[in-house]
């Protein structure tokens, strides 16, 4: 009887030896394969975004570590561009009263008649999505917001994730940082 | 007693720190907060009611998975181009015929004598009134994308919006000429086309009339390829054409004045002869937001006969 007492507290120092062996092999396996994953960064998905202006106001980082960026292969280079102009302008100049974007992020310089570039200036940028809204309506759809990594501070939970009425915000692999819409999506900027 | 009561408050207290963790999770908190960057959209789509000069009449439901054309012959049955075939209905929407086609039928256009003239991606394909194939050939090039087509007499005229081209072939599809290049010297600056809607149509003359959609502008040439006409209206009123290519679509009542139908802000209008805006048609509240491709067609009472792809109907619309 009391071998048997014995054994049996001799099995369960085993078991629990074992529980914790194979605890930390399991912990030390899942480290190895995330290493080799690499990280997660926040991204958004063009083609779920509404423009709802968040990413302008509920960033933690100020301002906003979204931008706009122009995909340059989707624009038709437009002389009314409906990202730079607002509605109703009485003519297609620079003047700041023209602009649909409120801190003016956007440079538009000729290239050949009728062809018009227009380049984002990052500084400026606020993420607000105006120009993005423009464009979609009117154009090609080739002004698009990301989380700018070189910004961006890769919070656990994401503000402007938590804030975003359209669930556009996701983790995704650093290998594949940019998720932006078009001929060329996901590739490096 | 007293271990009994300490277990009934940390029971107590388990439930209230589970309840506050469940609405953390369940319960959203979000209230719909200002947007303070907005850019209303909606107030462009408005349009004032005095400019509508027409009224919706009929509607007639297509059932198709797509509908990229329509055109009308001489006797106002109306033919309907889909991605599996056309359909072919008398003047009050009755489907009188079903003719198949093989591939996508992007374009369509009917002769005067009941020849239908299809595009599918690069070819040309000829069919008699009964649906057997006359004749069919190929547009040349890599690029080459059929986005309308137009025949007057023998001549074929094809838009080719992948080569920013239009191509000129006799009806046995022998190619004439090419029409609307780069030609500085011509006075021709070229068709700027930035996502394939490129449309064109015959005019009351036999002229040939072609959308230059990246420059809001409408170009007339005659058979030989000279340009002869052109009108241009860019603006985000209602008295342009703005975005990158617009007007996507065109057609042409009998005096000569031209209805549009654009995309972006979705709506159908009438300009004059001199290109000056007359009147909307078709107010962009009529249509589903991001409505592309509405194609147009005019029968002879100058009924304006609206192709709704997202909606899968014939709209018809009559001057009030």
């Amino acid at each position: 009887m009391e071998e048997n007492k014995k054994n049996r507290r001799d099995f369960l120092n085993t078991c629990f030896r074992f529980a914790a062996g194979a605890g930390i092999v399991g912990i030390a396996g899942v480290l190895a394969v995330k290493s080799q994953k690499g990280d997660f960064l926040w991204q958004l998905d063009p083609a779920k975004c509404t423009q709802c202006g968040r990413c302008a106001t509920s960033c933690v980082v100020t301002p906003s570590a979204v931008k706009c960026i122009h995909v340059y292969d989707m624009c038709g280079y437009c002389d009314l561009c409906g990202g730079y102009f607002r509605p109703n302008v009485k003519n297609l100049s620079t003047g700041a009263e023209n602009q649909l974007c409120p801190t003016g992020a956007i440079k538009r310089s000729y290239v050949e008649d009728p062809f018009f570039k227009y380049e984002i200036i990052d500084e400026l940028c606020i993420g607000c999505g105006k120009c993005v809204k423009g464009c979609g309506a009117f154009g090609n759809g080739s002004l698009q917001l990301q989380v700018s990594h070189d910004l961006c501070v890769n919070c656990n939970q994401c503000a402007i994730a938590r804030d975003c009425p359209s669930d556009a915000f996701s983790r995704v692999p650093i290998e594949q940082a940019y998720k932006f819409a078009g001929f060329k999506s996901n590739k490096k900027i | 007693m007293k271990n009994k009561l300490i277990l009934w408050l940390l029971v107590i207290l388990l439930l209230v720190v589970v309840a506050f963790m469940a609405k953390d999770l369940f319960v959203s908190t979000d209230s719909p907060r200002e947007n303070i960057y907005e850019y209303d959209l909606k107030e462009l789509r408005k349009v004032d009611s005095s400019k509508i000069s027409h009224k919706e009449v009929k509607q007639i439901k297509i059932q198709a998975n797509e509908l990229h054309g329509i055109a009308v012959d001489s006797k106002d049955q109306i033919y309907v181009s889909t991605d599996e075939n056309i359909l072919v209905l008398d003047s009050e929407g009755k489907q009188i015929n079903s003719l198949k086609v093989r591939g996508e039928a992007r374009c369509l256009t009917v002769a005067e004598n009941g020849n239908i003239l299809v595009g599918l991606g690069n070819r040309v394909d000829i069919r008699k009134p009964d649906g057997s194939l006359r004749n069919s050939f190929v547009v040349a090039g890599e690029k080459a994308f059929i986005t309308s087509l137009t025949i007057d007499g023998d001549n074929v005229y094809v838009a080719d919006a992948g080569q920013k081209i239009v191509h000129h072939y006799n009806i046995d599809g022998e190619k004439i000429n090419e029409i609307g290049g780069k030609n500085p010297e011509a006075g021709i600056k070229g068709f700027v086309i930035p996502s394939p809607y490129f449309d064109l149509m015959i005019g009351r003359q036999g002229e040939l009339w072609v959308v230059n959609p990246g420059r809001h502008a409408f170009e007339a040439y005659n058979s030989r390829g000279e340009q002869i006409s052109s009108w241009e209206r860019t603006s985000m009123s209602l008295e342009g054409f703005s975005g990158c290519c617009n007007p996507s679509n065109v057609a042409m009542l009998s005096d000569g004045s031209f209805v549009t139908a654009e995309k972006g802000l979705e709506r159908v209008k009438i300009h004059l002869p001199s290109g000056d805006f007359k009147s909307v048609v078709a107010a962009p509240e009529l249509f589903e937001e991001g409505t592309v491709g509405i194609d147009l067609a005019v029968d002879s009472q100058d009924r304006i006969l609206v192709l709704d792809p997202v909606q899968k109907m014939i709209r018809i619309f009559e001057a009030k």
